[in-house]
């Protein structure tokens, strides 16, 4: 047997560097993603400011340009999706009963890739060429002809390398939840959360690959002068279109589903109830998964497809509206009637039903083409995107940091604080975005950075702007709390909530190394509930206790992720840095990086892991220290 | 674990190991029907729509025949394999159909 | 997990799927090639909207010799029955016939990639570069696109040739060959449809 081999375990930062153990690398999400989510966040504020007063001058109108690129470009593929990818690892492999997730390894290999496609897309701060044709990049303005400093080149490369990583997540999700459930999880028993990733992993392994097909296609007509998007060489601007939003629109999705998720799990658990209409919630998820990729056209009536065209995705879009519905009135029914405790985490739930309703009223107002036509580039259309992004997903994303916290750091954020948060940035976020569809039909437009005064947009936009800084407010509160927190001891309970219904509230909070000592018997829905309800302390163990095989850490996905970066840096700047021998220096850097990455490849291939096992005296010491 | 027992079964019920036949067949499938495409274009007397046609069915067939026999697909055990794929499928289908009629008009 | 949970030295019947890890990774790899689908899939929706915007350039139908995309084929097309050749030594536990049927696999693709590169060649000199039109940056892409994916393949092979050569056949090599060849086979199926849509399609006026 195995057991012999001598795996080096790291400690500090290179533990942080070479973990593969999915609760860590949910941590390392949670960090990079709220990092990027302050960056976002303050991207706004700065917009904001700048919208405060007509024509006020407090950035210039390039900036501007800039600052709404990388907002939407930060908030969208580096805050929203690695904080709902934090929750997926931290949470989806405890609530199957898994030891680990499918590919350990390729799981640490796609937080380090999203991480330097992150870091390259914001370096563009630092050496002042950013990104400025709008998160959508649409051509042609996204081309060289008139985006013709590195900025853009920025976006091509950070996002395809950032891509990359969320991609390798997405399936090493899929196969974690198809291969690794604990006996008697039947599909029918996962919960809702982990029924909303698997989605959302699907979402992504079918939707990523468009958006790394426009991509390479941009980069090349930027670095490789193809002519893809350049009408003047035969390209088509509206390609692009297709090709984004055949990406993009599922991407809308892969942000809200797990939200959904989220909040399933917290309104049940704190109504006290048995989620209502599991399955149809189930169903509805998969409907809004497929649905997702058949309506991309809606955000191109305006482009001129033409009136069938523009019918038939109408009618989709609006078909999503049933299942969506749905959902809502299965949160409601769950509430009725059951015993509701408002913690932080229910607060934050509760106030996200009404609100995802009016974002998605809108959406039904926006899915009509002819009306459209009207709402098309104002700030109704922002209102209700920022309705469905913030008002859904950043509300779904609080309630999961409030509710699974003490899972994941073993303490409980303070209530008292918590409260407070969530009011301050729930009356922020009101503030600041219902006032923007009544901006948009009175027809200030989207993505200008100066209005005229006179116009009846003065007073709406001042208030704007104070709900934003109510917003930012809650935020530091929140880091407040998170700061407070962390200075108490860890002396989480494992179902600290006392109602937790899942698999999750069964193992010490933070879980060990190994999440289960005995992998779990689940025998229904709500397993841990069912065995309260049947007076069971706990789950019943499918197996003895025994020694458990664990992968080895590892360095080489830390290295790909800078081998990528590298290779980014040196194609965008090649016609630049001049010529070593017959080569361009800039091909060079991007061949070395590119050769690091897969000489990587190599390795993990070529060494085969072997792991170690944590034995069962380690097992039964843990075990006895916590009982 | 669901799949763990399914591996065991398979294992005990046919370890007769299948011979070089079926997929020789399937490769004189292949070769066919390429020639068929080939010859199809080459002849081109034939109507435009009807090549592409004959085109198209031909590729899918071989496609199809590839997949089932030389990737397994038609085996058991592959039920994500066949949704993973028909999804991807579909996706593919909305895309050329875009390609086609709502790219320049 | 259950690693080890076979005797040494005994393979069993279909070793890719004696492991947790192995089931793994092939029902992972399954479900990357539903991407790769839709990664070709948009590749081939970018070239069928550009196709016949070739300006100056030469058009498909004067561009392509069938001649050529014929062997290219049929390399291809035996290259896939040589790599099930392999999968069924493997099933056979007959580590010699599985490193030869591979690097059979190997040589043809190489000589398949080795046409490729001599067509392109060829059109360059023709008057098609990729910075040509958009007809030519299409269909540049999508080839290429393919070439690279059968470059990667060799390399890939051919690293698996060696780990076969020094560690032989076992429950973690096993999984690495079968999901090579399932790549393998997912390439052969993408060049059917670049040599109907875009060859025999493009010669169809």
């Amino acid at each position: 047997m195995a057991h012999a081999h001598a795996v080096k375990r790291y400690s500090g930062l290179m533990d942080w560097l070479t973990t593969v153990d999915h609760k860590k690398i949910g941590i390392l999400y949670l960090i990079a993603g709220g990092f990027f989510f302050l960056v976002g966040g303050l991207e706004a504020i700065l917009i904001r400011i700048q919208l405060w007063a007509p024509q006020n001058d407090f950035v210039g109108a390039d900036t501007y340009n800039e600052l709404i690129t990388m907002h939407g470009t930060t908030m969208i593929f580096l805050a929203a999706m690695p904080l709902l990818f934090a929750f997926m690892n931290a949470v989806v492999p405890l609530q199957i009963g898994a030891r680990d997730v499918a590919f350990p390894f390729v799981n640490s290999l796609g937080f380090w890739t999203f991480f330097f496609g992150g870091l390259l897309l914001n370096v563009s701060w630092i050496v002042g060429d950013v990104p400025d044709a709008g998160w959508t990049a649409y051509a042609p303005l996204a081309g060289t002809t008139y985006s013709n400093d590195h900025g853009m080149d920025y976006y091509v490369l950070g996002l395809q390398i950032a891509g990359i990583g969320t991609l390798i997540g997405g399936i090493n999700f899929l196969v974690t939840i198809i291969n690794m459930r604990a006996p008697g999880m039947t599909f029918m028993r996962m919960p809702l959360f982990t029924w909303t990733a698997f989605i959302t992993s699907a979402l992504i392994l079918f939707a990523f690959p468009a958006l790394t097909v426009g991509l390479a296609a941009l980069m090349f007509d930027r670095l490789f002068s193809a002519n893809f998007f350049d009408p003047t060489a035969g390209g088509n601007a509206v390609l692009w279109e297709h090709i984004f939003w055949i990406f993009g629109h599922p991407e809308v999705y892969i942000l809200i589903l797990p939200a959904f998720g989220i909040i399933s799990e917290v309104i049940s658990t704190f109504s006290r109830k048995r989620l209502f209409g599991y399955s149809s919630m189930v169903f509805a998820t998969i409907l809004i998964g497929f649905l997702g990729f058949m309506v991309w056209a809606h955000h191109m009536f305006t482009t001129g497809l033409g009136p069938v065209a523009n019918a038939l995705f109408s009618i989709a879009t609006m078909l999503i509206a049933v299942p969506t519905g749905i959902k809502i009135f299965n949160w409601l029914f769950t509430m009725w009637g059951g015993s509701i405790k408002f913690t932080s985490a229910n607060l934050y739930a509760v106030g996200f039903v009404p609100t995802f309703v009016m974002g998605g009223v809108t959406g039904v107002m926006l899915a009509s083409a002819p009306a459209d036509f009207q709402y098309h580039d104002t700030y109704f259309v922002v209102a209700h995107f920022h309705y469905v992004i913030v008002g859904g997903l950043v509300l779904g994303i609080f309630a999961g940091l409030h509710y699974w916290w003490p899972k994941m750091f073993g303490r409980v954020l303070n209530e008292t604080l918590g409260k407070i948060t969530f009011w301050t940035f729930f009356i922020g976020f009101h503030l600041t975005f219902f006032i923007q569809h009544f901006l948009g039909l009175l027809g200030m437009p989207r993505r200008i950075w100066q209005y005229l005064d006179g116009i009846g947009f003065n007073e709406m936009n001042m208030i704007s702007t104070v709900g934003a800084l109510l917003m930012g407010v809650g935020t530091i509160l929140f880091l407040m709390n998170v700061v407070v927190t962390m200075a108490k001891p860890k002396n989480a309970s494992a179902d600290p909530w006392e109602d937790g219904r899942t698999l999750e509230w069964t193992i010490p909070s933070p879980p060990p190394e190994y999440n289960f000592a005995q992998t779990p018997l689940v025998r229904g829905y709500d397993a841990y509930w069912k065995e309260k309800m049947e007076g069971h302390k706990g789950m019943t163990p499918a197996e003895p206790i025994g020694p458990i095989h664990m992968p080895s850490p590892s360095i080489l996905p830390f290295f790909m992720g800078v081998g990528l970066f590298v290779a980014g840096f040196g194609f965008m700047y090649a016609p630049d840095w001049g010529h070593i021998g017959a080569l361009k220096t800039g091909h060079f850097i991007g061949i070395i990086g590119l050769a690091t990455t897969l000489l990587c490849m190599v390795l993990r291939s070529m060494i085969d892991d072997h792991g170690f096992h944590i034995e069962e005296d380690e097992i039964l010491k843990d075990l006895g220290g916590k009982a | 674990m669901a799949s763990n027992h399914g591996a065991a079964e398979q294992r005990t019920k046919h370890h007769k190991v299948e011979g070089p036949k079926k997929h020789v067949v399937a490769f004189i499938f292949s070769i066919l029907l390429t020639f068929i495409a080939f010859a199809t274009v080459i002849s081109g007397e034939i109507n435009k729509d009807f090549i592409y046609v004959i085109l198209m069915g031909t590729a899918f067939l071989q496609v199809f025949v590839q997949m089932a026999f030389w990737m397994h697909m038609k085996d058991r055990g592959h039920t994500f394999a066949i949704i993973g794929i028909l999804f991807g499928v579909v996706i593919v289908f909305t895309a050329v159909i875009m390609a086609e009629y709502w790219v320049w008009w | 997990m259950s690693a080890h949970t076979h005797v040494e030295g005994q393979l069993p019947h279909e070793p890719e799927k004696a492991t947790l890890e192995g089931r793994n990774k092939v029902l992972g790899f399954w479900l990357f090639l539903g991407g790769e689908t839709v990664l070709f899939g948009t590749l081939f929706a970018a070239y069928l909207s550009l196709r016949d915007q070739v300006l100056e350039g030469p058009t498909a139908n004067h561009l392509f010799d069938l001649m050529l995309v014929a062997i290219a084929t049929a390399i291809l097309l035996t290259s896939s029955l040589t790599s099930v050749f392999a999968i069924q030594a493997m099933h056979q536990k007959n580590v010699k016939s599985l490193i030869g049927w591979l690097i059979v696999t190997v040589v043809l693709g190489a000589s398949f990639l080795g046409l490729e590169i001599y067509e392109f060649y060829h059109y360059v000199h023709e008057g098609h570069g990729f910075t040509t039109s958009a007809f030519s940056s299409s269909f540049y892409t999508l080839v290429g696109f393919h070439g690279a994916h059968v470059l990667f393949g060799i390399v890939w092979i051919t690293l698996l040739i060696i780990q076969l050569s020094r560690k032989g056949l076992n429950v973690v090599t096993a999984p690495k060959v079968y999901v090579a060849g399932m790549y393998w086979h997912f390439i052969d199926v993408v060049w059917v449809f670049i040599f109907t849509v875009v060859y025999l399609m493009g010669k169809v006026v």
